[in-house]
């Protein structure tokens, strides 16, 4: 009686010692990410986001961002894609997306989401090599 | 004798240290060297572009519900370069067979069927070597909604030392029901070298 007591606690213990897998959890992800190289030679000065009506009632979601250059620069840029669950779904192309920034030029870029399913985005911006 | 060859092995170890090594090179993070000739990130951007242009315009929105079925039609490559084409219209099919949006069929094409097994598996019909009720029937393929084609052009200008070769990655997609193309797209992709570098 007293070994099968001590079984169970001992599997009880080693239950409890082991990591539960995270099913299910709210990311607050931050939509926009810069790279503090970017920061030094431009301005984000606009993000927006729209969701296009389909037909069905579904709907797409639509970014759009706007960065002014303090001065010559270059950019590279991508918008990762997320369900209502926070999985990624992949999107078109998979590399950044360059630019060329002329000093006081605000250039405006959109992106538009592979999927209906998309629900939230992350923007990063970053300095390419 | 022996110093020579013991100065070759050097020679050899030094030159093999020098080598670039072979590695691989992952898509989602890569700032390497720009090629004069297009390469796999110049596909990439014409078919995000292509793929977000007609899925943002609403073209592919099929008004009578579901998913509207795209054939490939030709893709012309009069670049000085071999292209295989699919590498850009794969890319599209995908992705817009991934926004359940549109579906391709295999079973049409300019020079056949892409994929012949679909004539291929009709041929059963009747035979008493196979069970018909798993044999495909007679008016179940689905016809071509749209037509995907394009074209993908090389110009080469030479701009004070350097040369400058512009390609235009142009898309129309076609609506087989009344000719008309209801989207169109072209994508420029400029690139600036060395004289000395090679466009094809």
């Amino acid at each position: 009686m007293k070994s099968v007591l001590l079984a169970g606690m001992l599997v009880l213990g080693l239950a409890g010692c082991a990591s539960q897998p995270e099913t299910s959890s709210v990311i607050d992800r931050a939509e926009l990410k810069v790279d503090p190289e970017v920061i030094y030679t431009m301005d984000v000065t606009e993000l927006l986001k729209t969701r296009l009506e389909q037909p069905g009632g579904d709907s797409l979601l639509q970014v759009q961002f706007a960065v002014e250059a303090r001065s010559d620069t270059e950019l590279a840029w991508n918008v990762t894609w997320f369900d209502a669950s926070g999985i990624m779904v992949k999107s078109v192309g998979e590399g950044y997306r360059k630019a060329t920034l002329l000093t006081g030029q605000t250039r405006y870029f959109n992106a538009t989401a592979p999927s209906t399913r998309v629900t939230t985005f992350q923007l990063h911006l970053r300095e390419p090599k | 004798m022996l110093i020579r060859v013991l100065a070759l092995s050097a020679g050899l170890a030094i030159l093999a240290g020098c080598a670039a090594p072979t590695r691989y090179i992952d898509p989602a993070a890569d700032d390497g060297a720009v090629a004069l000739t297009m390469d796999y990130r110049d596909f990439d951007k014409a078919a995000t572009d292509a793929v977000e242009d007609m899925l943002s315009s609403g073209a592919v929105n099929n008004p009578n519900g579901g998913r509207y079925i795209m054939v490939v039609s030709r893709v012309t490559n009069d670049t000085m370069q071999r292209i295989d084409t699919d590498q850009l219209t794969k890319k599209i099919r995908v992705a817009l067979l991934r926004s359940g949006k549109v579906v391709t069929t295999t079973a049409v094409g300019l020079n056949g069927a892409e994929d012949e097994m679909t004539q291929k598996a009709r041929e059963l019909r009747n035979s008493e070597e196979f069970d018909q009720s798993g044999v495909q029937r007679k008016g179940s393929l689905q016809a071509p909604d749209l037509s995907l084609s394009g074209k993908i052009l090389q110009r080469n200008h030479k701009v004070d030392k350097e040369q400058q070769v512009e390609y235009y990655i142009q898309l129309s997609l076609t609506d087989l029901a009344s000719g008309l193309a209801i989207w169109e797209g072209e994508t420029p992709i400029i690139k600036r070298g060395s004289d000395k570098a090679v466009s094809w």
